[in-house]
């Protein structure tokens, strides 16, 4: 069966018509074409498939594309405005936070939920709130320094 | 030595902005008119005879293009040591998730659907799994040579003796599990041919000649007929060196003169992949009751699963590298790679070097106890020094060895730790020795690099090495930024393509800032010197009497005489017989291939760490909670700090993970977690 979806991604308006099964990482991959997503597992295990919706960290391979009509959809690439890069991509890059750089979409939303809904976390509090998302490359070292010292106003080590 | 400006410093990744936005395409990002989705039937069974494969029922499912068995597909049998591997089985399945047939569909629903419609009628035949009873007489045959797939052994001294003047002697066997490189982005490549029946791959892979090689061989094409491309790839961790899948996908493309793309699922790449080889190391240490070590003899057994693949190596490794570590009189060392009916293991961060340095640092602890000795001590007593070489004809140049000890004695209170722990906190240290590249198999260790300068002023490095993700070509354009005094944003490293770059073995060994970094280094300054040639003639200056620093070219020590590198690129090309700059590297290591009793200096550089672990168990569960971790490396000369902490990160908290939480659990070949 096949449903007509009024999606929102990353403020921009979609209609597409796709199965009523359609995942919505499969949406924003293959029919919007933003490959930002990344599919990972496939289960809902490794987070490289993270979303924001209406601003809450989601893995879009467990989610169905219906459940996120009418809601915001943020993508990686609706992060960096009019070419300027949001503070946690500066910081993630500064920090050397980023290795093979499959999970940073994911793990750049993931650390995004967890400051919009908790401005200053403490240190067990951003391990807490990226659990869902696996890095295999960076033991997690630089990518919990990159997050706190965004919740300090900071993007870059001090020199 | 000049001061140095680019190299050493933590510049930021070339590929960071890309990875951050989501711009960074990797294969499963790419897209092609008319694709197609490839797919793989895996046996079911870990040992069973093919008696037929019908694939009539598949075939109609809507939306199928092709549909390979081993009928299809040059039934070539290969191997990177022992022979011993086809693409597509044919005749027997000798593990759970062995190819048996491939298709390729209009969408991945069909092929699913399809694939769920092959009927393949098995015969099981009786499987072993325990590479001990697999070298049994009565075990059943894996392979129809037996089920050892290959032994080594070595001696230096005489053991025996080594043991009759030991005051004490210990004795274990240990034994360590298999786990996943894990690496995030599954294993997946696209296949487009074009109808001269050139084939062109992109891959995820950490050795795009080394697939291009594997490819060919496979499917009986000549090299020439196979072009491999590395896009962005996540992670390796040695699991990606050079893998079947391109070559299923080469075909089903050859076949449907389609592009089709092909991406393992999880629980692919967790049956069907090559994880860590999971050992058993019998060990005899001979020790003088001063703690002078004196004779060690290990004998390991190295489960390879059904093939044998890079084990034989992986297994000579985690035999004789240890060794290297500590003034041994006396070695013996042996092995056995045992065929099972489990899922074929291969390299896995370290190679096989975490398995080979458990026993050997384990029983120095009870050493230590046993002779009262402090941990720390007895292993400075007998580590290797500063240009020695060892038994087994390694050239220790540089070595860090005790400094990284002293660190880990002095840095992390490790005496006061010992003294006062209670019941329940533990405190312990191992090191490790390592490779930078080594000299294996067909006769070259090197790399080369090309250094292309337009006139624009555009550098664009060119590489046959992969990065997956370490880092590497930052670090290499860093060495290119150095020697050619420009920054950073001027240089592109063009991706990995067979066509393109010059042939290079790829990232695998530690091999490739070491000896990559090398060959760029020679191709930038080829380019330099004739940059150099251009400005000296503008200059009326000796070209030897430049030098290039900040973008610009000028004579030394008159820096107002010069022109700025763009000026000098320009001047290479606009000019009558001009033409762009390209700088050409090759460098080989100064080693020797080892001989057949293993040795031989065969590494350029040997890398060094101690670490100290401070963990807490619960008594009641015997649950470890890690406390701390201090980690000393002797890395060499470091390229970029910042690229080198996440090698060390991400090493330890793969360490934690094979050491505390990581295992693939099987039961009757099946993984079951």
């Amino acid at each position: 069966m096949q449903v007509t979806l009024d999606l929102t991604v990353n403020g921009e308006d979609y209609r597409v018509t796709v199965p009523a099964k359609a995942l919505l990482v499969e949406v924003i991959r293959e029919i919007i074409c933003l490959t930002g997503t990344k599919r990972g597992c496939d289960e809902g295990v490794c987070g490289s498939c993270t979303v924001l919706l209406d601003g809450k960290a989601v893995c879009s391979c467990s989610v169905l594309a219906v459940r996120a009509q009418g809601k915001q959809i943020t993508t990686i690439e609706g992060l960096a405005k009019d070419g300027k890069l949001h503070p946690l991509q500066e910081a993630f890059i500064n920090f050397g936070a980023i290795q093979c750089g499959y999970c940073t979409p994911g793990m750049i939303l993931a650390s995004k939920a967890l400051l919009d809904d908790n401005a200053s976390p403490s240190e067990r509090q951003v391990r807490e709130g990226i659990m869902g998302n696996l890095c295999r490359c960076t033991g997690y070292v630089k990518i919990v320094e990159a997050i706190l010292a965004c919740s300090q106003g900071k993007v870059a080590p001090d020199a | 030595m000049p001061e140095l400006s680019m190299v050493g410093r933590s510049v930021v990744r070339l590929d960071s902005r890309d990875k951050v936005t989501g711009g960074a395409k990797f294969v499963t990002d790419l897209s092609l008119p008319r694709l197609l989705c490839g797919k793989i039937l895996r046996s079911p069974y870990p040992h069973a005879r093919l008696l037929k494969i019908d694939v009539t029922r598949a075939l109609s499912v809507p939306g199928v293009r092709a549909i390979l068995t081993a009928e299809d597909t040059p039934k070539n049998i290969i191997g990177h040591i022992v022979v011993d591997e086809v693409l597509i089985a044919f005749e027997k399945v000798r593990y759970v998730g062995q190819e048996v047939a491939a298709l390729a569909a209009e969408s991945e629903e069909a092929a699913e659907e399809a694939l769920g419609l092959i009927e393949v009628e098995y015969e099981e035949l009786p499987p072993v799994f325990d590479p001990e009873v697999a070298l049994g007489p009565d075990a059943p045959l894996i392979h129809d040579g037996g089920n050892l797939a290959y032994h080594f052994e070595y001696q230096r001294g005489d053991i025996e003796q080594g043991f009759r003047e030991s005051d004490h002697i210990f004795e274990s066997r240990y034994t360590t599990q298999s786990n996943h490189q894990g690496y995030i982005e599954p294993r997946g490549c696209l296949a487009l041919a074009d109808p001269t029946g050139k084939v062109t791959i992109w891959a995820g892979v950490q050795s795009i000649f080394r697939t291009r090689s594997r490819v060919a061989k496979f499917l009986d094409l000549a090299e020439t007929k196979v072009r491999v491309i590395q896009p962005y790839t996540g992670g390796g961790f040695g699991g990606k060196t050079a893998p079947n899948e391109p070559a299923v996908a080469a075909l089903l493309a050859l076949k449907t003169g389609r592009p089709v793309r092909l991406v393992n699922t999880q629980e692919e790449e967790f049956k069907a992949t090559r994880p860590r080889v999971p050992a058993i190391i019998y060990q005899k240490l001979g020790v003088k009751k001063d703690g002078t070590l004196l004779a060690r003899q290990v004998r390991v057994i190295a489960d390879c699963g059904a093939l044998s693949g890079n084990v034989p190596h992986i297994a000579e490794t985690m035999a004789q590298r240890p060794d290297n570590l500590y003034h041994f009189a006396h070695l013996k060392g042996e092995g056995f790679v045992v065929y099972t009916n489990n899922t074929p293991g291969g390299a896995c961060r370290g190679f096989g070097n975490p398995q080979g340095h458990f026993p050997l640092e384990s029983e120095l602890d009870e050493i230590a106890r046993t002779l009262k000795l402090d941990p720390v001590e007895l292993r400075m007593k007998n580590a290797v020094n500063v240009n020695e070489v060892t038994l087994h004809g390694w050239k220790i140049g540089s070595c860090g060895l005790k400094d990284c000890l002293k660190l880990a004695g002095e840095k992390t209170g490790w005496r006061d730790k010992r003294a006062n722990k209670k019941p329940g906190q533990g405190i312990g240290l191992a090191v490790g020795i390592h490779v930078s590249g080594n000299r294996r198999g067909e006769n070259f260790a090197g790399s080369a690099a090309f250094v292309k300068v337009d006139p624009s002023g555009n550098v664009a490095l060119i590489t046959g090495e992969s990065d997956t993700g370490q880092g590497a070509w930052t670090a290499l354009a860093q060495i290119v930024a150095e020697e050619l005094g420009i920054e950073m944003n001027s240089i592109t490293v063009a991706p990995a393509d067979t066509d393109i770059a010059p042939f290079c073995l790829g990232a695998y060994a530690s091999r490739v800032a070491v000896i990559g970094g090398q060959a760029v280094r020679v191709a930038a300054l080829d380019a330099r010197q004739q940059l150099f040639a251009q400005a000296a003639q503008v200059l009326e200056a000796n070209p030897e009497d430049l030098e290039a620093s900040k973008g610009r070219i000028y004579v030394r020590g008159a820096p107002d005489r010069g022109l700025t590198f763009v000026e000098a690129c320009r001047r290479a090309v606009y000019r009558q017989g001009g033409g762009p700059i390209l700088g050409r590297g090759t460098y080989d290591p100064p080693t020797v291939q080892a001989d057949k009793s293993l040795y031989g200096n065969f590494c350029q550089s040997y890398p060094f760490c101690a670490q100290v672990v401070e963990v807490e168990v619960d008594q009641g569960t015997g649950q470890v909670r890690l406390v701390n971790i201090f980690a000393a490396d002797d890395v060499g000369k470091v390229i970029n700090p910042i690229l080198e902490e996440g090698q060390v990160h991400g090493c330890l908290s793969q360490a934690v993970g094979f050491s505390l939480m990581e295992e693939i659990a099987r039961d009757n070949g099946n993984v079951i977690n």
